[in-house]
């Protein structure tokens, strides 16, 4: 091991184990980097919770080797989205080979597991990580980040990497955290159910492997910004929802975050989906869903923010990403830290080098393609009235009266109104800009 | 079963390790503040609820740090951290 | 002073859970006992006071590397690991067999430290028995340590009072959990612990040929809870029903 003196302090200090700090201290440590992780929880993943989808793609290249053993749970085969108003549901069904097929796009993931993997791994190539390690505060000394204070020690480094979560204390004391503002913020809530593998299997029709990811919108959330999704782990069952804060604090029905997710899960069409399974664990998170707007400063004097503390993560109405920006955003800082490190200087006009090289990845990419996303998603139009709508457009089509049915041209041309077709227009073309 | 009685079991589902003293707490002379009424619906642990005196009160078993609280009331009304290393929730999933 | 403090390498106990009354130890964080901490607590206050040094000993599966880091991050200043990957459970006699000669081997030895009984089964045997194959005293349920002139005044907690005992050393101490509180260690703590030195040796190694066991452990289930979900409608109701189950009134 590396590591010397604790007077001389260490190359490179992360704080947080989770996504971002993990492949951080992963790609550093596999240079021969010194660097020393700190977590808060028993272990990493102990206090983080995610929906349960990663996608690959976006990383596969920076991580080729890494990925190939990593203790997913299963490949998602198969999409669907319902649209939910009071009392009935829509669902699209969406899969075949292009999802099928090897190398899958995403997997169901669970990450008490996986980030408990992950620092094995990063500790494999040297890194140094210390659990039950909570971080108070950041050494300052004029401007510059000098390393952080945890349990009345001081621990010196010449570059600290903040990935401590969306309430990044590293990055606020630093000074480079915006005011909290509720808009830019969702809380996900979660329960793992457990349930005989078989029984998944036969349930959810799937292959071996094979998982199904489902997302639902509309009345889950009362309307609010939000949804719900259900992701087959190997032997359990993620469902939950996630919920604009903003709304939630400006609801004026009053409604219960956690009552929410009770109501969605006695939901016929959920409830049937559950059956049988065993609640194993109840958990929350809040989720930064601000977009480019959002995003805090990215670096500073021996500083460099990643993952969620920077704000990377996304909601585009039918998933949150955060995961694969996470690991990158960890992998980019990684290669700034070792660029600085070659010149010796770890000032902010070196560490600058971070964002330009998210500018070029799919990282930044993707937070200015979708930088209107969350005003255009955020409407109740999209949350209230289409799920209705259609709702009213598909009970008439199927509903068989007493006396004759209507002509489906009349049945639908009763909903879809010259108004109607005008507003949907409106909205098409502001969705076609996210 | 009643919604709350289901939270407080879903909560025992969970592991909580032992901490010297409980990390968030309500800024005095905050406690009738009428933003902070909010933390009763936004807390998914149910930790906040109103006393008959209209203050809100805050109860410290089965916190998720999730930071809802935080973000939905902010520093101005709550002094809140992380508990110390290795302490509060601990996911087993995740 | 030479102080040597066994510990057991258990399953976080609080991350186990039950299914089918069966606990589910996939992926359960290994540790050692809160009681064992308190031993090893309270040898490193001795050395502290006296100067010497703390030797953990301790017999587990493989992960047993890993799990001392936290005992060396809390003090010890080495430790003598005896692997056993053969056996299901290491029974007790086995357990104070294999202990009692890394303990010899260690050479001279002046305090050895048990928890009174470890954190999963807490069998309460090995530390007397370490103490028998050793051919040293024994003092149990040991509250409270004062060292004096080379000799050991310890604190009985007995179930009704307390006994205070002298003891020449060398000698063996079961301690029980009031002893102290143990430290938390700091990072520089921990980061050390991982460089100071391990003896590492499988059990074949250290016994020649190891026991065959003579205890199995044939069920381990939680006990059956039964809800009797009773309902009440008002405060009186309830105390009636408690009352009735006998969990009120009594004196
Ligand atoms: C309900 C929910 C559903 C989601 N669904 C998805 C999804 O399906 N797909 C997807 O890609 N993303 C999803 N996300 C988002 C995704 O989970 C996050 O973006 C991702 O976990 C961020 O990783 P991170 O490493 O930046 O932060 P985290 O995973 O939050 O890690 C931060 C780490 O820092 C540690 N830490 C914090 N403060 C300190 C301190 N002071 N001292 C020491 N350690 C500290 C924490 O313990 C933690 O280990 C979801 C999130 C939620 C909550
Ligand atoms: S952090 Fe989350 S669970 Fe804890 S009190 Fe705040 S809102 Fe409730």
């Amino acid at each position: 091991m590396p590591y010397q003196n604790e007077n001389d302090g260490f190359e490179v200090i992360v704080v947080g184990g989770g996504l971002a700090g993990l492949a951080a201290a992963y790609i550093l440590a596999d240079r021969g980097v010194e660097v020393l992780v700190l977590e808060r929880g028993d272990y990493c993943g102990a206090k983080n919770v995610t929906g349960g989808r990663i996608y690959l793609n976006p990383v596969r290249e920076i991580f080729s080797q890494l990925l190939k053993d990593a203790p997913f749970e299963r490949h998602i085969a198969h999409e669907e989205v319902s649209l939910f108003a009071a009392s009935r549901s829509l669902t699209l069904r969406y899969d075949g080979s292009e999802l099928g097929d090897p190398p899958y796009q995403s997997y169901s993931v669970l990450r008490a597991k996986f980030d408990r993997w992950l620092a094995r791994q990063a500790e494999k190539k040297g890194a140094m990580l210390a659990t039950k390690s909570r971080v108070d505060d950041v050494i300052l000394e004029n401007g510059v980040v000098k390393g952080v204070r945890a349990g009345g020690e001081e621990l010196r480094a010449n570059v600290v990497i903040a990935c401590d979560g969306v309430l990044s204390l590293v990055s606020e004391r630093a000074g480079l955290r915006k005011d909290i503002q509720p808009q830019y913020y969702a809380v996900g809530i979660k329960e793992v159910i457990e349930m005989d593998r078989k029984a998944i299997e036969n349930r959810f029709n799937l292959e071996g492997e094979e998982g199904v990811a489902r997302l639902f919108m509309g009345d889950v959330t009362a309307g609010m910004f939000g949804g719900g999704f259900l992701y087959t782990n190997l032997d359990s069952i993620s469902l939950g929802l996630v919920v604009s804060i903003k709304d939630l604090l400006e609801n004026q029905r009053e409604v219960i975050v956690s009552d929410l997710l009770e109501r969605f899960k006695q939901r016929s069409e959920v409830s049937l989906l559950i059956k049988g399974g065993e609640t194993v664990e109840y958990s929350a998170h809040v989720i930064p869903e601000g977009g480019f707007n959002a995003l805090n400063s990215l670096y500073g004097d021996g500083i460099l923010v990643a993952g969620d503390a920077a704000g990377f993560a996304l909601n585009i109405g039918v998933t949150v990403r955060g995961m694969e920006y996470a690991l990158a955003s960890g992998y980019y800082a990684a290669q700034t830290v070792l660029h600085a490190r070659e010149k010796g200087d770890y000032s902010r006009a070196t560490l600058g080098l971070y964002r330009q090289l998210l500018e070029d990845s799919f990282v930044l990419k993707d937070f200015k393609s979708f930088r209107d996303a969350l005003s255009v998603l955020n409407s109740p139009r999209l949350f209230q009235h289409y799920p209705e709508l259609l709702g009213n457009i598909l009970r008439d089509l199927y509903w068989i009266p007493p006396g004759p049915k209507d002509r489906l041209y009349s049945t639908v041309r009763r909903y879809l109104g010259v108004r109607e077709v005008w507003q949907a227009l409106g909205d098409v073309r502001r969705m076609s800009k996210i | 079963m009643s919604l709350t009685t289901g939270l407080k079991s879903k909560l025992g589902l969970n592991v909580f390790k032992e901490s010297s003293k409980f990390h968030i707490r309500i800024k005095e002379g905050k406690e009738k503040d009428p933003r902070l009424q909010k933390a009763v619906l936004v807390c998914p642990a149910g930790l906040y609820s109103q006393n008959p005196e209209g203050e809100v009160v805050l109860s410290s078993d089965g916190c998720l740090e999730c930071g809802t609280c935080l973000i939905a009331c902010g520093r101005e009304l709550l002094d809140w951290e992380y508990p110390e290393g290795g302490s509060g929730v601990q996911f087993r999933f995740g | 002073m030479n102080i040597v403090v066994a510990m057991k390498q258990i399953p976080d106990l609080q991350q186990v859970r039950i299914k089918n009354r069966k606990p589910i130890l996939d992926d359960v964080p290994l540790t050692f006992g809160n009681i064992d901490r308190n031993a090893l607590e309270a040898a490193v206050l001795i050395k502290e006071q006296v100067g010497g040094s703390v030797t953990v000993v301790a017999a587990g599966k493989e992960g047993l590397e890993d799990t001392v880091k936290e005992a060396l991050a809390a003090g010890a200043d080495q430790a003598y690991l005896i692997i056993c990957n053969e056996q299901e459970d290491i029974e007790s006699s086995i357990s104070a067999k294999l202990l009692a000669e890394a303990i010899k081997q260690l050479g001279s030895v002046d305090l050895v430290l048990f928890g009174e009984g470890s954190g999963d089964n807490y069998s309460s045997q090995v530390g007397s028995r370490v103490a028998e194959l050793l051919d040293l005293p024994q003092v149990g349920y040991v509250e409270r340590i004062e060292l004096t002139a080379g000799e050991l005044v310890v604190t009985r907690s007995l179930e009704d009072g307390k006994e205070v005992v002298q003891v020449a050393l060398p000698a063996v101490l079961t301690v029980v959990t009031d002893l102290n509180q143990p430290r938390i260690p700091s990072v520089t703590q921990i980061l050390k612990a991982g460089r100071k030195p391990k003896k590492v040796m499988s059990d074949q190694e250290l016994l020649g040929a190891v026991p065959t066991p003579k205890v199995k452990t044939l069920s381990n289930l939680a006990p059956e809870i039964k809800r009797k979900q009773i309902q009440v409608g008002t405060a009186v109701e309830l105390v009636e029903k408690l009352q009735a189950e006998g969990f009120l009134g009594r004196a």
